[in-house]
């Protein structure tokens, strides 16, 4: 059970349908295994029917009623759905979740071909590698990181957000002790240098509007190759 | 007015209900119901009006076809319709776009019927709380924001602008954005734990 979790206007947001691809990937990981947010993400979509609800009605086309009618009967086949738009995306869906690793998070099985274990991890350090996600958007850049069992960041803040989801291993910095499906947030308040713990390679899953600034001063000599 | 909006609610639940089993009155009934409203929703969020309406034929037809797995007792209609135009929304928008994401992404279990029955299924409780009984709470809480916290969570859900822009918006400090829009949803937050004391007073009244 998850310890640190996205702020309510995050979750509001992704209920009204409104997070660019990253971050909704990232909240909809964290979701799927952590109960209370669920709750919270329910209840915000709740608000959304009764704002809805509550909307002034705008006139429909005279024609539609009679559209919709012959769209469902010119389909209307026993045993068959109707086609409603969705399907060819859906078929493409279920055709990549077939092939998929299933012990990945769900959001995240179309797009990541094989568990952590077999990426092709990149980067300049055994300490701390990298595999970049497919889905960036043009606010926020989502990759994985992974930080070798007990080896610690060199200390850096951050010029922007950075939103990090724990999948698999932990790590700890200065305000916490961070295990799978936490999500924690640093911005450019935040001064940290996040060890992973001994036992096993920390993986996570971080979604960031800008690019880490390293402070120390091996950070400020690693940071150009950082991206 | 609860009254009215109670029974409105579970007007809608039995709709549903009825189409789940093909029947097509129910469906237009459905149709008169809601479709301006949901059009409504469609030109809020910033569709054009002829996308608007084929956003609501498609929001309809899919209203079809999950008829069949729509609970009351996970979620009142108005709900579940909520959660069906949001993501044919996200979908129709990304149509052309392939490397945007899909709602199937976000929700992968579909909408909120399928989570419901998944994942709360053990929790009795949680049926109940979820059902109309607040769904007009709910409302009632929107209706007695204050019009600034009002103002902002239209904005979160139908223009989706994040705070900073709407700050801009506004012309308001980001700060004080994120202050009203804390205390809006801890108003909320109150008021989910206030339905739950209810719940229970009323279920032990009840048995």
């Amino acid at each position: 059970m998850a310890n640190y979790h996205p702020a309510d206007e995050l979750l509001m947001q992704f209920a009204a349908g409104q997070l660019t691809n990253a971050l909704g990937i990232q909240t909809a990981c964290h979701l799927e295994s952590c109960k209370p947010c669920q709750h919270k993400a329910r209840l915000y979509e709740q608000l959304g029917g009764d704002l809805i609800d509550i909307s002034t009605p705008v006139e429909v086309d005279a024609n539609a009623k009679s559209r919709l009618l012959d769209n469902l009967h010119r389909q209307l086949k026993p045993g068959t759905k109707v086609d409603d738009g969705s399907d060819e995306v859906a078929s493409l869906y279920r055709e990549q979740l077939a092939n998929a690793n299933q012990r990945l998070p769900k959001p995240l099985q179309r797009f990541v071909p094989d568990y952590y274990d077999n990426l092709p991890w990149a980067g300049f350090s055994k300490s701390i590698q990298s595999y970049d996600l497919p889905f960036s958007d043009d606010r926020y850049t989502a990759r994985f990181y992974k930080i070798a069992a007990g080896k610690e960041l060199p200390q850096h803040t951050h010029k922007g957000n950075e939103f990090t989801l724990v999948l698999s291993g932990s790590f700890s910095d200065l305000s916490g002790d961070y295990h799978p499906g936490d999500f924690v947030l640093a911005n450019t308040s935040t001064h940290h240098q996040p060890k992973a713990h001994n036992k096993e390679d920390c993986i996570c899953f971080a979604v960031t509007d800008a690019p880490l600034k390293m402070t120390g001063f091996f950070g400020r000599m690693l940071n150009p190759f950082l991206k | 007015m609860t009254q009215s909006n109670r029974s409105n609610a579970q007007y809608l639940n039995q709709l549903v209900l009825q189409i789940a089993q093909h029947d097509e009155r129910a469906y237009l009934d459905l149709f008169e119901s809601c479709a301006s409203r949901l059009k409504a929703y469609a030109i809020k969020c910033g569709s054009n009006p002829s996308d608007a309406e084929d956003l609501l034929q498609e929001c309809m037809l899919t209203v079809w076809n999950k008829a069949p797995q729509f609970n009351p007792k996970a979620a009142s209609a108005m709900t579940w319709m909520y959660t069906i135009i949001r993501n044919r929304r996200i979908d129709l928008l990304r149509k052309e776009k392939p490397h945007l994401i899909q709602s199937f992404d976000l929700w992968p279990d579909g909408e909120v019927e399928q989570t419901h029955s998944d994942q709360f299924a053990s929790s009795q409780l949680d049926d109940d709380v979820e059902s109309d009984l607040n769904a007009n709470l709910v409302r009632i809480l929107i209706e007695s924001l204050p019009e600034e916290q009002r103002q902002i969570v239209y904005k979160v859900y139908f223009e989706g602008k994040s705070h900073s822009e709407i700050a801009l918006d506004l012309g308001i400090p980001l700060g004080t954005i994120k202050s009203r829009l804390r205390l809006a949803m801890k108003k909320l937050d109150n008021l989910a734990k206030e339905q739950m004391t209810w719940l229970i007073i009323i279920l032990l009244t009840n048995f």
